[in-house]
């Protein structure tokens, strides 16, 4: 009796705590439906505002939509480890740079580990990694510890930016995780402008000031470069798409070389492309960019530039004369002068005029007094502002700059100088990160996943409940109140963890409903049997549940299993899937044995039951 | 009410036709395997995956030809019902691109009847690998659990012929997707993650329906002589028959009910478990319980069970 007792006990906690736990999904459901239903926007703001606090709370405690049901995008970043790798070296001779290529070759075919992959590299070589690695004295066991270290440091600090960016951008209940030594897994529900929040995550926003060289300089080296390609005759065809090379060079405005060049194309294969004017400037038009950004990173072109330099475009193109985007080419010393490790506040605003949309940014007081004497030594030089490899401006240094100000400008919005301001607070990564997955829902196709979820629900319930009901009779009633129960466990456990739920989820649920009758359709299979045997009612009833037991644990337990395995290795949606089948399957155990159980003693005791019963 | 009620099937003696019955399918689904191969989603061969949907009803062969002259190769399907189309391509990093190249083409091309891309999913070839390694991992860890699970809970024989049971059900799905893959417009029969999911739910249903019967079994053949198994095995059979139906078939009906209303994206899942389910509860009655038979029979062992006191 007292066993019983505490059965009935039981099932009234579990009922009471799923109500209570989904009371706020409720609450959320009908506020929002309240405020939608007034009559004017003036109407539901003022109930809303009178209301807030309930509904922040409501809204807080409810069941949560996965990204599927609500719109949204679910995008995996994967941090550059060859790059992070390659900044920890501190002695990158030729051979490292070679080497280092064949390891981003390889890395771009195999799955493999990247500190295995370099290892095997380096070991191909013969070469030690503290060659280039940390301490000479270390042994390669130590340096691949070291730099794993190093890389998961990185993959938490690049989380924690890209964390920070997001929230400066606000996005309502980013989840961001990290997955591996790699990978990091970013979930924005409701976000809309998907352009924008991409470009807001891929950049790795390393702020570098760079002295620009001499114009000389520039023009000698882009002479040598001219002068090899002719020599070196294993270029054929210089410019990608033949006709367009012409076009190119005579659109080139306001520039000798280029009217020189035009005349003879086949002397001046660098000319074609990149234009010239008589203050040193050098430029190159939209459609040869790639190619001449292809041409530059060779390697035989990089070893004729002048010592610890390169070459790097602007961020933005001028409009030429014809309306053609020309894009500047700079000449910059390789190590920057200052890096935006020490900007400390950055401020989108218009500038001077007006119109153009710029960055201002302050800087620490390290920053300020290193930012003091470079500007001073090299007042009438030019610095360059350079954002992720592109330079944005390159003014004249007027005067000593003692405040530890500076701006960016070239934006062409307000919008992006508001994403630089947001990047350059944030900090720059650690290393470049690149979009690997990306999946993202708009908000309709979203309503029209949450309207087939509720259409399944209901007919899968209906479909089952009713044919309990017609199969087993009385008993089909005991069953289909286990399955309401069951429901509403699933529910309020998804609310109660802060869970979300995605259409894989529903259709978990929906399995769920099929499923958890099959241990009622067990036990009550049984209890005909017994019946047939002759047996009465009580008898009959508390054998069929005794017998029925084993196979239902058996059942249960390898459903269980699959799923717990498929939620350890799947990922996003499947997991969903996985949690439902879950929760559902472990509460039916409760519900198909101890819930029908109950109900069966309780009709027992008030002589409710006969053989009749069960159909 | 009542469905088979009373049995006396033979299945024991006509196993022979089961055997080759089973054998049938899963030699016509490997070679199709073989020759026409599967299906893959995006989750495992990489790639970009829009989904449009017009306004109005929309003509896939004029959308094909826009989507060409504006230079994005891919291929373009039919996605569930109502308007909607499936346009694929290569693995695109940066899928901002990808979307405004397509509604642009069909802004201008395709006057009248506005678009709208309403999901755009990119899988790096590097990601997709490690999902076809991690879904492997994941099958195999489920089918071990079930071995030692079974193993442990009746004996070795059981457990191995459950095992066996389970991977005909599977392969036999994985058969019926290579053979009908693309066949039907409203269910393209895509391997993605989702299927892996259907093929762990059919692996740890098949063993459910297995267990009801084996349970059975196990119940009644404690203290018998081997020449008794026969009948054992055959009355067990029976017995169990109405209840493995049944509860299979209320699987069923919520899976079907998946698999009309849930929409597309769920369809290829439905699909899976359904045949694998109508699979599992015939090769539970026909496959695993008569192996377990044929494999005593052969060794001419008698069986030593576990844990049969509950029963």
């Amino acid at each position: 009796m007292k066993n019983k007792r505490f059965n009935l006990l039981l099932i009234i906690v579990v009922t009471l705590v799923s109500l209570w736990s989904l009371w706020p999904t409720w609450r959320d459901y009908s506020l929002s439906k309240q405020i939608n239903g007034f009559g004017s926007a003036q109407d539901s703001l003022k109930y809303a505002l009178s209301h807030r606090e309930e509904i922040e709370e409501a809204r807080k405690k409810s069941l949560k939509l996965g990204l599927d049901l609500r719109g949204g995008m679910h995008l995996v970043m994967e941090v550059d480890q060859v790059d992070l790798f390659e900044q920890k070296a501190w002695n990158k001779d030729p051979k490292f740079i070679a080497i280092m290529q064949a390891v981003r070759a390889s890395a771009a075919r195999s799955d493999a580990r990247i500190i295995d992959l370099l290892l095997a590299e380096f070991k191909k070589d013969n070469i030690r990694l503290s060659r280039y690695f940390y301490d000479i004295r270390n042994s390669d066991q130590e340096i691949v510890s070291k730099l794993e270290k190093e890389s998961v440091d990185a993959l938490s600090r690049a989380k924690e930016i890209i964390r920070n960016r997001i929230d400066q951008y606000g996005v309502a209940e980013p989840v961001i995780t990290t997955q591996g030594s790699r990978k990091i897994i970013i979930e924005l529900p409701g976000v809309s402008d998907e352009n924008r929040v991409r470009n807001l995550l891929k950049g790795t926003a390393k702020l570098e000031f760079r002295l620009l060289r001499e114009p000389e300089v520039m023009v000698r080296t882009l002479d040598r470069i001219n002068s090899f390609l002719v020599q070196n005759s294993t270029v054929p065809k210089v410019s990608p798409v033949p006709d367009s090379s012409s076009v190119a060079a005579a659109s080139l405005p306001g520039s000798e070389k280029v009217a020189q060049a035009g005349m003879s194309t086949a002397s001046n294969p660098l000319y074609d492309v990149v234009g010239l004017s008589q203050n040193g400037t050098a430029y190159t038009s939209e459609r040869t960019r790639e190619y001449v950004l292809s041409l530059l990173r060779r390697s035989d072109i990089q070893a004729l530039l002048p010592m610890d330099s390169e070459l790097l475009f602007a961020a933005k193109p001028d409009i030429g004369k014809g309306g053609e985007k020309l894009y500047t080419i700079y000449l910059v010393k390789k190590g920057p002068e200052l890096t935006g490790g020490v900007i400390t506040e950055a401020k989108a605003t218009f500038g001077s005029q007006g119109v153009q949309p710029e960055v201002l940014m302050s800087m620490n007081t390290e920053g300020t007094s290193k930012w003091a004497r470079i500007t001073g030594a090299n007042i009438g030089k030019r610095i360059a502002i350079v954002l992720d490899g592109v330079v944005y401006s390159a003014p004249v240094v007027q005067s000593k700059i003692p405040n530890g100000n500076s701006v960016i400008n070239g934006i062409e919005s307000l919008e992006e100088a508001k994403d630089l301001e947001i990047v350059l607070k944030a900090g720059a990564l650690p290393a470049p990160v690149r979009i690997t997955e990306e999946r993202s829902v708009g908000p309709s196709l979203g309503a029209d996943y949450i309207r087939a979820g509720i259409q399944s629900l209901a007919w899968a319930f209906f479909a089952v409940s009713v044919f309990m009901l017609v199969y087993y009779k009385k008993a089909g009633i005991a069953a289909n109140i286990a399955l309401v129960l069951n429901i509403l466990i699933v529910l309020s456990v998804l609310a109660g963890f802060n869970a979300s739920l995605s259409l894989p989820g529903i259709a978990g649920i929906v399995l769920t409903i099929g499923m958890a009758v099959d241990a009622n359709v067990l036990i009550y299979e049984r209890i005909r049997e017994e019946l047939a045997e002759g047996k009465g009612v009580l008898a009959a009833v508390t054998q069929g549940y005794d017998r029925a037991f084993s196979s239902i644990l058996d059942s249960h337990v390898t459903t269980l299993s699959a799923a717990f395995l498929l939620y350890t290795y799947g990922i996003g949606p499947i997991q969903g899937f996985a949690v439902t089948l879950m929760i559902g399957t472990s509460a039916s155990l409760f519900t198909a044995i101890v819930v029908t159980r109950e109900i069966f003693h309780l009709l027992l005791a008030k002589n409710l039951m006969t053989e009749k019963s069960f159909g | 009410m009542r469905i088979f009620q009373r049995t006396s099937f033979n299945f024991i003696k006509h196993r022979k036709i089961a055997y080759g019955f089973s054998i049938i399918l899963l030699v016509a689904g490997m070679l199709s395997l073989a020759i026409k191969g599967l299906n893959y989603g995006i989750d495992f061969r990489g790639g970009s995956e829009v989904v449009i949907r017009f306004e109005k009803n929309a003509d896939v062969g004029q959308i094909r030809s826009v989507l060409d002259a504006a230079g994005v190769s891919g291929t373009l399907k039919q996605y569930g019902m109502d308007r909607s189309f499936l346009f694929s391509t290569v693995f695109q990093g940066d899928t901002g691109q990808l979307k405004s190249l397509v509604s642009n083409a069909l802004h201008e091309r395709i006057k009248g009847n506005p678009h709208e891309i309403v999901r755009i999913d990119a899988v790096g070839p590097s990601i997709a690998s490690d999902l076809k390694w991690s879904a492997i991992k994941a099958l195999l860890a489920s089918l071990l659990a079930i071995l030692l699970y079974v193993g442990i809970r009746f004996e070795i024989k059981f457990a191995t012929t459950g095992v066996i049971a389970i991977f005909h059900d599977i392969l036999t799905v994985l058969g019926l997707f290579s053979i009908l893959g693309g066949l039907f417009s409203f269910m393209p029969l895509e391997m993605d993650q989702s299927i892996i999911a259907a093929f762990l739910t059919i692996a740890g249903y098949s063993i459910t329906d297995t267990v009801v019967v084996y349970d059975r079994i196990r119940e009644r053949i404690r203290g018998q002589k081997p020449s008794e198994y026969e009948r054992i095995f055959n009355e067990s059979m029976n017995q169990t028959l109405s209840r493995t139906i049944i509860t299979s078939g209320t699987v069923l009906l919520s899976v079907f009910v998946l698999f009309i209303f849930a929409g597309p994206a769920i369809r290829g899942f439905a699909f899976a478990v359904f045949a694998g389910i109508i699979i599992g509860t015939y090769s539970s009655i026909f496959v695993a319980a008569p192996l377990v038979y044929d494999w005593l029979h052969l060794t001419k062992s008698s069986v030593r069970l576990r844990g049969s006191k509950t029963a």
